[in-house]
Protein backbone atom coordinates (compact mmCIF):
# COMPACT_ATOMS: atom_id res chain seq x y z
CA UNK A 1 0.00 0.00 0.00
CA UNK A 2 1.46 3.11 -0.84
CA UNK A 3 2.82 5.50 1.80
CA UNK A 4 0.14 8.68 2.05
CA UNK A 5 2.88 11.13 3.25
CA UNK A 6 4.84 10.12 0.24
CA UNK A 7 4.94 12.89 -2.40
CA UNK A 8 5.04 11.58 -6.33
CA UNK A 9 7.35 12.81 -8.51
CA UNK A 10 4.63 13.97 -10.65
CA UNK A 11 3.29 16.39 -7.49
CA UNK A 12 6.52 18.10 -6.98
CA UNK A 13 6.81 18.78 -10.46
CA UNK A 14 3.51 20.26 -10.63
CA UNK A 15 3.53 22.10 -7.31
CA UNK A 16 7.45 23.61 -8.58
CA UNK A 17 5.82 24.53 -12.30
CA UNK A 18 2.58 26.45 -10.71
CA UNK A 19 5.52 28.08 -8.02
CA UNK A 20 7.70 28.98 -10.91
CA UNK A 21 4.85 30.93 -12.83
CA UNK A 22 3.16 32.76 -9.46
CA UNK A 23 6.35 34.05 -8.73
CA UNK A 24 6.91 35.29 -12.06
CA UNK A 25 4.17 36.61 -12.53
CA UNK A 26 4.18 38.79 -9.17
CA UNK A 27 8.27 39.66 -10.35
CA UNK A 28 6.67 41.21 -13.28
CA UNK A 29 3.63 43.01 -11.27
CA UNK A 30 6.31 44.26 -8.73
CA UNK A 31 8.68 45.68 -12.01
CA UNK A 32 5.57 46.77 -13.91
CA UNK A 33 4.25 50.27 -13.76
CA UNK A 34 6.40 53.14 -13.89
CA UNK A 35 9.48 54.03 -12.63
CA UNK A 36 8.20 54.06 -8.96
CA UNK A 37 9.50 56.10 -6.19
CA UNK A 38 7.94 58.33 -3.67
CA UNK A 39 5.31 60.67 -4.37
CA UNK A 40 6.47 64.77 -4.37
CA UNK A 41 3.55 66.54 -5.03
CA UNK A 42 2.23 64.00 -7.85
CA UNK A 43 5.23 63.51 -9.22
CA UNK A 44 7.01 60.77 -8.64
CA UNK A 45 10.86 60.00 -8.64
CA UNK A 46 13.69 57.74 -6.83
CA UNK A 47 16.96 59.14 -4.97
CA UNK A 48 18.71 56.23 -6.06
CA UNK A 49 17.44 55.99 -10.07
CA UNK A 50 20.47 55.32 -12.24
CA UNK A 51 22.77 54.71 -8.95
CA UNK A 52 24.14 51.51 -7.87
CA UNK A 53 22.48 52.02 -4.88
CA UNK A 54 19.17 51.39 -6.20
CA UNK A 55 17.81 47.76 -4.84
CA UNK A 56 17.15 45.01 -7.64
CA UNK A 57 13.44 45.61 -7.46
CA UNK A 58 14.21 49.59 -8.64
CA UNK A 59 16.74 48.85 -10.73
CA UNK A 60 14.58 46.38 -12.63
CA UNK A 61 11.74 48.85 -12.65
CA UNK A 62 14.12 51.70 -13.93
CA UNK A 63 15.36 49.21 -16.98
CA UNK A 64 11.95 48.96 -18.01
CA UNK A 65 10.65 52.68 -18.04
CA UNK A 66 13.96 54.84 -17.84
CA UNK A 67 16.54 52.43 -19.29
CA UNK A 68 19.60 54.46 -19.34
CA UNK A 69 18.49 57.28 -16.41
CA UNK A 70 21.57 58.90 -15.23
CA UNK A 71 22.02 59.20 -11.41
CA UNK A 72 20.58 62.68 -9.41
CA UNK A 73 24.12 64.31 -9.66
CA UNK A 74 23.43 64.59 -12.87
CA UNK A 75 19.92 64.85 -13.67
CA UNK A 76 17.01 64.10 -11.37
CA UNK A 77 13.97 62.32 -13.41
CA UNK A 78 9.86 62.85 -11.74
CA UNK A 79 7.09 61.97 -13.42
CA UNK A 80 3.40 62.04 -12.90
CA UNK A 81 0.66 60.10 -14.73
CA UNK A 82 -2.42 62.36 -12.81
CA UNK A 83 -3.49 66.34 -12.92
CA UNK A 84 -3.69 68.29 -9.55
CA UNK A 85 -7.03 66.60 -8.98
CA UNK A 86 -5.66 62.98 -8.91
CA UNK A 87 -6.97 62.04 -12.37
CA UNK A 88 -5.24 60.38 -15.21
CA UNK A 89 -3.73 62.70 -17.76
CA UNK A 90 -5.66 62.08 -20.81
CA UNK A 91 -5.10 62.65 -24.72
CA UNK A 92 -8.92 64.72 -25.13
CA UNK A 93 -7.92 67.02 -22.25
CA UNK A 94 -6.44 71.00 -22.09
CA UNK A 95 -3.92 71.46 -19.19
CA UNK A 96 -1.75 73.99 -17.86
CA UNK A 97 1.57 73.42 -16.05
CA UNK A 98 2.54 76.08 -13.93
CA UNK A 99 5.47 76.97 -11.97
CA UNK A 100 8.08 79.04 -10.86
CA UNK A 101 12.27 78.32 -11.33
CA UNK A 102 13.59 75.43 -10.78
CA UNK A 103 16.89 74.20 -9.35
CA UNK A 104 18.82 73.06 -11.83
CA UNK A 105 21.00 74.95 -15.14
CA UNK A 106 18.14 73.45 -17.44
CA UNK A 107 15.16 71.46 -17.78
CA UNK A 108 12.43 69.97 -19.42
CA UNK A 109 9.00 68.54 -19.74
CA UNK A 110 8.55 65.57 -21.86
CA UNK A 111 5.30 63.70 -22.94
CA UNK A 112 5.45 59.84 -22.99
CA UNK A 113 2.30 57.63 -24.56
CA UNK A 114 1.53 54.48 -22.16
CA UNK A 115 3.74 52.28 -24.34
CA UNK A 116 6.89 54.69 -22.64
CA UNK A 117 7.98 56.03 -26.17
CA UNK A 118 7.16 59.53 -27.25
CA UNK A 119 3.53 59.96 -29.01
CA UNK A 120 3.56 58.75 -32.19
CA UNK A 121 2.32 62.37 -33.73
CA UNK A 122 4.47 64.52 -35.99
CA UNK A 123 3.74 68.45 -34.05
CA UNK A 124 7.30 68.93 -33.46
CA UNK A 125 6.59 69.59 -29.63
CA UNK A 126 7.05 66.49 -27.87
CA UNK A 127 8.39 68.58 -25.04
CA UNK A 128 8.66 72.05 -23.54
CA UNK A 129 11.75 73.28 -21.75
CA UNK A 130 13.30 75.84 -19.74
CA UNK A 131 14.42 77.70 -22.91
CA UNK A 132 11.13 77.82 -24.47
CA UNK A 133 8.58 79.05 -21.27
CA UNK A 134 8.11 83.13 -20.91
CA UNK A 135 8.68 84.05 -17.37
CA UNK A 136 7.40 86.91 -14.94
CA UNK A 137 9.13 89.13 -12.86
CA UNK A 138 8.82 86.36 -10.17
CA UNK A 139 10.11 83.64 -12.41
CA UNK A 140 7.00 82.11 -13.02
CA UNK A 141 6.53 80.49 -16.16
CA UNK A 142 3.30 78.86 -17.90
CA UNK A 143 3.04 75.96 -20.47
CA UNK A 144 0.20 73.74 -21.68
CA UNK A 145 -0.06 70.07 -22.41
CA UNK A 146 -3.04 69.64 -25.13
CA UNK A 147 -3.73 68.07 -28.54
CA UNK A 148 -3.72 71.34 -30.54
CA UNK A 149 -1.40 74.01 -30.49
CA UNK A 150 -2.44 77.13 -28.12
CA UNK A 151 -1.95 80.57 -28.80
CA UNK A 152 1.66 82.24 -27.76
CA UNK A 153 2.49 79.28 -24.40
CA UNK A 154 5.06 77.01 -24.78
CA UNK A 155 3.16 73.65 -25.07
CA UNK A 156 3.55 69.85 -25.56
CA UNK A 157 1.69 68.16 -27.84
CA UNK A 158 -0.40 64.87 -26.33
CA UNK A 159 -2.23 64.27 -29.71
CA UNK A 160 -2.26 60.33 -29.69
CA UNK A 161 -0.37 60.03 -26.52
CA UNK A 162 -3.53 57.96 -25.60
CA UNK A 163 -3.36 57.80 -21.17
CA UNK A 164 0.17 59.48 -21.20
CA UNK A 165 2.51 60.95 -18.11
CA UNK A 166 5.10 63.62 -18.32
CA UNK A 167 8.06 63.29 -17.08
CA UNK A 168 10.31 66.76 -15.82
CA UNK A 169 14.27 66.06 -16.58
CA UNK A 170 16.27 68.32 -14.07
CA UNK A 171 19.94 68.33 -15.55
CA UNK A 172 22.76 69.60 -13.42
CA UNK A 173 20.40 70.20 -10.35
CA UNK A 174 21.57 72.26 -7.35
CA UNK A 175 22.61 70.17 -4.15
CA UNK A 176 20.11 71.18 -2.28
CA UNK A 177 17.52 69.28 -4.88
CA UNK A 178 19.40 66.49 -4.87
CA UNK A 179 19.43 66.23 -0.82
CA UNK A 180 15.91 66.39 -0.80
CA UNK A 181 13.37 66.20 -3.80
CA UNK A 182 10.87 67.80 -1.65
CA UNK A 183 12.65 70.68 -1.62
CA UNK A 184 12.00 70.93 -5.16
CA UNK A 185 8.94 73.74 -6.03
CA UNK A 186 7.25 71.56 -8.62
CA UNK A 187 5.15 72.20 -11.31
CA UNK A 188 1.65 71.76 -10.75
CA UNK A 189 -0.74 70.66 -13.61
CA UNK A 190 -4.22 72.07 -13.62
CA UNK A 191 -6.85 70.56 -15.76
CA UNK A 192 -8.60 73.29 -17.93
CA UNK A 193 -11.12 71.48 -20.18
CA UNK A 194 -11.89 67.95 -21.61
CA UNK A 195 -13.43 66.70 -24.84
CA UNK A 196 -11.98 67.48 -27.73
CA UNK A 197 -9.73 65.07 -29.56
CA UNK A 198 -7.41 65.97 -32.36
CA UNK B 1 7.85 15.47 6.63
CA UNK B 2 4.62 15.56 5.82
CA UNK B 3 3.46 15.65 2.38
CA UNK B 4 1.37 19.03 2.41
CA UNK B 5 4.07 20.36 4.40
CA UNK B 6 6.80 19.30 1.64
CA UNK B 7 5.00 20.68 -1.41
CA UNK B 8 4.31 23.88 0.61
CA UNK B 9 7.80 24.16 1.08
CA UNK B 10 8.44 23.37 -2.50
CA UNK B 11 6.04 25.64 -3.83
CA UNK B 12 7.32 28.54 -1.60
CA UNK B 13 10.59 27.99 -3.13
CA UNK B 14 9.34 28.05 -6.34
CA UNK B 15 7.81 31.31 -6.42
CA UNK B 16 10.92 33.05 -4.86
CA UNK B 17 13.10 31.69 -7.18
CA UNK B 18 10.73 32.97 -10.18
CA UNK B 19 10.19 36.14 -8.36
CA UNK B 20 13.89 36.94 -7.63
CA UNK B 21 14.89 35.39 -10.81
CA UNK B 22 13.22 37.52 -12.76
CA UNK B 23 13.83 40.87 -10.76
CA UNK B 24 17.68 40.25 -11.73
CA UNK B 25 17.33 38.98 -14.91
CA UNK B 26 15.53 42.30 -17.25
CA UNK B 27 18.28 44.42 -15.92
CA UNK B 28 20.67 42.27 -17.86
CA UNK B 29 18.34 41.36 -20.57
CA UNK B 30 17.25 44.58 -21.42
CA UNK B 31 20.50 46.12 -21.50
CA UNK B 32 21.63 43.77 -23.95
CA UNK B 33 18.65 43.99 -26.08
CA UNK B 34 19.80 47.87 -25.88
CA UNK B 35 23.32 46.96 -26.61
CA UNK B 36 22.44 45.26 -29.73
CA UNK B 37 20.22 48.26 -31.11
CA UNK B 38 22.75 50.52 -30.38
CA UNK B 39 25.96 48.41 -31.81
CA UNK B 40 23.99 47.80 -35.20
CA UNK B 41 23.39 43.99 -33.86
CA UNK B 42 27.37 44.15 -32.78
CA UNK B 43 28.94 45.74 -35.66
CA UNK B 44 30.09 48.85 -34.00
CA UNK B 45 31.30 47.95 -30.68
CA UNK B 46 34.16 50.25 -29.05
CA UNK B 47 32.97 52.98 -31.25
CA UNK B 48 30.40 55.79 -31.04
CA UNK B 49 27.33 55.45 -33.43
CA UNK B 50 25.93 59.06 -33.29
CA UNK B 51 22.31 58.93 -33.22
CA UNK B 52 19.79 60.82 -35.36
CA UNK B 53 17.80 63.72 -34.08
CA UNK B 54 14.81 62.53 -31.78
CA UNK B 55 11.36 62.07 -32.70
CA UNK B 56 8.59 60.20 -31.87
CA UNK B 57 9.27 57.23 -34.11
CA UNK B 58 12.57 56.72 -32.05
CA UNK B 59 12.43 53.30 -30.04
CA UNK B 60 15.39 51.87 -29.40
CA UNK B 61 15.44 53.27 -25.47
CA UNK B 62 12.67 54.08 -23.73
CA UNK B 63 11.55 57.35 -22.90
CA UNK B 64 14.16 59.43 -25.02
CA UNK B 65 14.23 62.93 -24.53
CA UNK B 66 13.62 65.10 -27.91
CA UNK B 67 15.91 67.84 -26.55
CA UNK B 68 18.85 65.63 -26.65
CA UNK B 69 21.12 64.08 -28.89
CA UNK B 70 22.46 60.93 -28.27
CA UNK B 71 25.36 59.03 -29.35
CA UNK B 72 26.37 55.59 -27.87
CA UNK B 73 29.08 53.31 -27.77
CA UNK B 74 28.75 49.64 -26.69
CA UNK B 75 31.53 48.49 -25.09
CA UNK B 76 33.60 45.27 -24.83
CA UNK B 77 36.24 45.52 -22.59
CA UNK B 78 37.90 41.84 -22.85
CA UNK B 79 40.33 43.26 -25.20
CA UNK B 80 41.88 45.71 -22.72
CA UNK B 81 40.94 49.21 -21.82
CA UNK B 82 39.08 52.11 -23.62
CA UNK B 83 39.72 55.78 -24.40
CA UNK B 84 36.67 57.47 -24.16
CA UNK B 85 36.97 61.62 -24.75
CA UNK B 86 34.04 63.84 -25.78
CA UNK B 87 34.45 67.48 -27.31
CA UNK B 88 32.61 70.16 -26.04
CA UNK B 89 29.32 71.86 -27.97
CA UNK B 90 29.61 75.25 -28.97
CA UNK B 91 28.31 78.01 -26.64
CA UNK B 92 29.12 75.90 -24.00
CA UNK B 93 25.90 73.57 -24.62
CA UNK B 94 25.46 70.92 -22.14
CA UNK B 95 27.20 67.79 -22.75
CA UNK B 96 27.25 64.44 -20.07
CA UNK B 97 29.16 61.09 -20.77
CA UNK B 98 27.71 58.44 -18.94
CA UNK B 99 29.14 54.81 -18.44
CA UNK B 100 26.53 52.16 -17.68
CA UNK B 101 27.18 48.69 -16.46
CA UNK B 102 25.87 45.31 -17.67
CA UNK B 103 23.01 45.48 -15.13
CA UNK B 104 21.98 48.88 -16.17
CA UNK B 105 23.72 50.69 -13.18
CA UNK B 106 25.03 54.29 -14.15
CA UNK B 107 28.40 53.70 -12.84
CA UNK B 108 30.25 57.33 -13.87
CA UNK B 109 29.11 60.49 -15.92
CA UNK B 110 31.02 63.06 -16.42
CA UNK B 111 30.02 66.76 -17.63
CA UNK B 112 31.49 69.82 -19.89
CA UNK B 113 30.62 72.05 -16.85
CA UNK B 114 33.29 70.06 -14.81
CA UNK B 115 35.54 69.84 -17.82
CA UNK B 116 34.36 72.93 -20.20
CA UNK B 117 37.80 71.67 -22.17
CA UNK B 118 35.65 68.27 -23.02
CA UNK B 119 35.68 65.15 -21.16
CA UNK B 120 38.78 62.26 -21.26
CA UNK B 121 38.73 59.23 -19.42
CA UNK B 122 39.86 55.69 -19.40
CA UNK B 123 37.34 53.05 -19.00
CA UNK B 124 38.64 49.68 -17.63
CA UNK B 125 38.35 46.57 -15.65
CA UNK B 126 40.08 45.66 -12.39
CA UNK B 127 43.44 44.56 -12.99
CA UNK B 128 43.67 45.84 -16.24
CA UNK B 129 46.74 47.97 -17.15
CA UNK B 130 46.26 51.43 -17.74
CA UNK B 131 48.28 54.71 -18.39
CA UNK B 132 49.68 56.73 -16.04
CA UNK B 133 48.20 60.32 -15.54
CA UNK B 134 44.50 59.41 -17.40
CA UNK B 135 41.22 59.60 -14.91
CA UNK B 136 40.48 55.72 -15.13
CA UNK B 137 36.83 54.36 -14.67
CA UNK B 138 36.38 51.08 -13.89
CA UNK B 139 33.68 48.88 -14.62
CA UNK B 140 32.15 46.12 -12.72
CA UNK B 141 31.51 44.24 -16.02
CA UNK B 142 33.03 43.66 -19.57
CA UNK B 143 30.08 44.78 -21.86
CA UNK B 144 27.91 47.99 -20.84
CA UNK B 145 27.24 51.36 -22.99
CA UNK B 146 28.84 54.81 -22.79
CA UNK B 147 26.04 57.26 -23.90
CA UNK B 148 26.45 61.24 -24.67
CA UNK B 149 24.26 63.14 -24.45
CA UNK B 150 23.74 66.81 -25.66
CA UNK B 151 21.66 69.73 -25.51
CA UNK B 152 19.46 69.91 -28.63
CA UNK B 153 16.21 71.21 -28.69
CA UNK B 154 15.69 72.40 -32.00
CA UNK B 155 17.11 71.54 -35.25
CA UNK B 156 19.76 74.67 -35.39
CA UNK B 157 20.93 73.34 -32.02
CA UNK B 158 20.78 69.79 -33.02
CA UNK B 159 23.26 70.54 -36.33
CA UNK B 160 25.85 72.42 -34.08
CA UNK B 161 25.69 69.30 -31.43
CA UNK B 162 25.75 66.76 -34.45
CA UNK B 163 29.12 68.93 -35.80
CA UNK B 164 30.73 68.94 -32.16
CA UNK B 165 29.88 65.27 -31.20
CA UNK B 166 31.96 64.11 -34.74
CA UNK B 167 35.15 64.41 -32.15
CA UNK B 168 34.15 61.97 -29.84
CA UNK B 169 36.26 58.54 -29.66
CA UNK B 170 35.73 55.24 -27.83
CA UNK B 171 38.05 52.85 -29.31
CA UNK B 172 41.25 50.98 -27.81
CA UNK B 173 44.22 52.89 -26.15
Amino acid sequence: MADPNKTSLWAKAATISVGLIVGLLSGWWAITGGMGGQNYSGWYGSAVTGSADAGPWLRARVAISGLLALNKSQAIYLTRKTDDDGAPLREECRYRVTGGPIPGQWWSVTVYAADNFLPLNDDDALSFDATEVARDEAGRWSATLAPTRPEGQAWASTRKAGNFDITLRIYQPSAAAQADFGSIPLPKVTRLSCGEKA
Amino acid sequence: MKRSVQLGLLFAAAVAAGHVGLVLFVPHFLMSVAAGRVSQDGAAINRFVFGPRTTQNSRGVVRPSPDLAYSTCAFDLSGGPLLIEAAPSPNAGYVSISVFAANTDNIAVFDTAQFPQGIRFVLARKGQATPAGERVVISPSDKGIVLDRRLAPNAALFAAADQARRADKCGPI
